[in-house]
């Protein structure tokens, strides 16, 4: 897995629609009388972004809500496909996101059903997850639960079994979202220590927090984002620092 | 392509998690989806047998016939209308191929229409003597022509809904006009020459009169007829393969 993953000159719009026309029929009225007609407006998510991240690199994504941050988590990782610019990465390297715990889980199946949909959902074969459940069951520490629906579930449980799920998909390059502010705090720390472990194997980390805490503690370097344009690549605590002045301007 | 070999068993897992939530949990929930076209096959056949005093010889077994494919189809079609939007929340947190929606909302359908067959076969041999015949091996390619015409149209659909929302009706009304443009309730012999025009445009009435002739009429279709409909599915799923592929890359922020 070498090789860096490259961010060139990524600019991602979103188009709001006022007067929305999601409808045939809107769009056919839309065609006679210019009242109804839709409107569009550019929304720059991202403009103009680009830099680099080295195998085996916390990095972070920083700024405030709305600043671009997730959305550039989300073209990484291949769900937006970017408006200009491209994203490179390492051939063969495997992506996971955890963008949502437990995502695609649900509800009226049982933990032992979900974890086998939840890992397919990010590509994996019949063998893999078998070979991965039973670290899934004992990381989540839900073994007794395996045959109950998830609904029965509390939130916490639910996050447990997700969170264990996520790390043990094995990903090369783990793009992280907000997911450590669920949960009690042993399963905080659990979450904490286990980021730790990916460090020290080698992998790479791609962090949104807004938290400067945890991107200090976790990253090496991070980024400030605001408005969708790039204010700052570099340290962690560097990146800290910018972003305290952007808050205080 | 080959990501989609790579998700097969999501694939398999979708497909196995609707039947599931189908069905447990409901003792009569198999019986449900037989209900249906056993309901609208004794509608039929008393309507148009007993009081209108019409329709093929052994009528019944000629509805059963037409139906359980018919059902197929339009519940596939139906459902595809949901089958990207339903998934908008997956769609926005994870990376995958999303064809797997599509191709899942077909194979329920086709593992529905299975069970049909397995429970409404057996009865016809029971109850209308209908005889076993050397045509029905066709059977076989036929269904794996309409499943691959059917994953075609599914893939117009679920698209086509994501960027408008009412070709959900749009497709409930033109599937009950399609449903009497087809010749399921009657034989296609007694239409008039403009009529039997109009059946012929419509590429579902080739797959039906296939399926007469392998399990009705027990004659081999002929080659011509296969063709034509190998044609009909290799033209919906291209069709439908590229207006996906164009298309998937708004589905995160459209769905």
């Amino acid at each position: 897995m070498a090789g860096k993953i490259q961010i060139v000159n990524v600019s991602k719009t979103f188009v709001i629609r006022h007067n929305k026309a999601d409808s045939l029929k809107s769009k056919f009225i839309g065609l006679l009388y210019k009242r109804y007609r839709e409107e569009k407006e550019i929304l720059w998510a991202l403009r103009d972004v680009s830099f680099n991240i080295s195998p085996g690199e916390a990095f972070g994504l920083i700024g405030r809500n709305g600043s671009g941050k997730s959305t550039l988590l989300k073209v990484i990782a291949g769900i937006y496909p970017p408006t200009k610019g491209r994203v490179e990465l390492p051939n063969g390297s495997r992506m996971g996101t955890m963008i949502e715990l437990g995502v695609g889980f649900h509800p009226e199946l049982t933990g032992r059903e979900n974890i086998f949909l939840g890992a397919s959902i990010h590509g994996l074969s019949r063998k893999e997850i078998e070979g991965i459940y039973k670290d899934v069951v004992d990381f989540s520490e839900l073994d007794d639960f395996m045959d109950t629906p998830v609904k029965n579930y509390s939130s916490g449980m639910h996050a447990r079994l997700g969170f264990a799920l996520a790390v043990n998909l094995n990903p090369d390059v783990l793009l992280v979202d907000e997911v450590l502010a669920v949960g009690d705090e042993p399963f905080q720390k659990k979450c904490k220590e286990q980021i730790e472990k990916f460090r020290a194997q080698g992998k790479t980390i791609i962090f949104v927090s807004h938290s400067p805490e945890d991107v200090k503690n976790i990253c090496d370097r991070a980024c400030v984002l605001e408005h969708g344009q790039l204010m700052f690549v570099g340290k962690a605590e560097d990146a800290i620092e910018r972003y305290h002045q952007l808050l205080a301007q | 392509m080959g990501a989609l070999y790579r998700y097969r068993e999501l694939i398999r897992n979708l497909v196995l998690k609707d039947l599931k939530l189908k069905y447990r949990d409901s003792v009569l929930g198999f019986v449900w989806s037989l209900a249906n076209p056993l309901l609208l096959i004794l509608v039929y056949s008393f309507v148009f047998g007993h009081i209108l005093r019409g329709g093929p010889p052994n009528f019944a077994y000629f509805l059963m016939v037409g139906i359980l494919p018919w059902n197929f189809l339009a519940q596939s079609l139906m459902m595809s209308t949901g089958s990207i939007l339903d998934n908008g929340t997956l769609i926005r947190k994870v990376a995958l191929p999303m064809e797997v929606f599509p191709i899942t909302t077909v194979l329920f359908n086709l593992a529905q229409f299975l069970f049909a067959l397995v429970v409404f076969f057996p009865m016809a041999w029971l109850f209308f003597k209908v005889p076993l015949a050397w045509s029905w091996v066709n059977f076989f390619p036929i269904l794996v022509l309409q499943v691959l015409f059917t994953v075609g149209l599914s893939f117009i659909i679920s698209t086509a809904t994501v960027f408008y929302r009412d070709v959900r009706h749009f497709t409930e009304i033109l599937l009950t006009l399609l449903f009497w443009l087809t010749p399921i309730v009657y034989d296609i012999q007694t239409a008039g020459p403009v009529l039997k025009q109009v059946l012929y445009m419509n590429p579902f009435s080739h797959f039906i009169l296939a399926y007469q002739d392998t399990l009705y009429r027990n004659i081999f279709p002929s080659v011509e007829q296969l063709l034509v409909l190998a044609s009909l599915a290799v033209v919906s799923l291209a069709s439908g393969y590229m207006l996906f592929a164009v298309s998937k890359t708004r589905f995160a922020e459209e769905a």
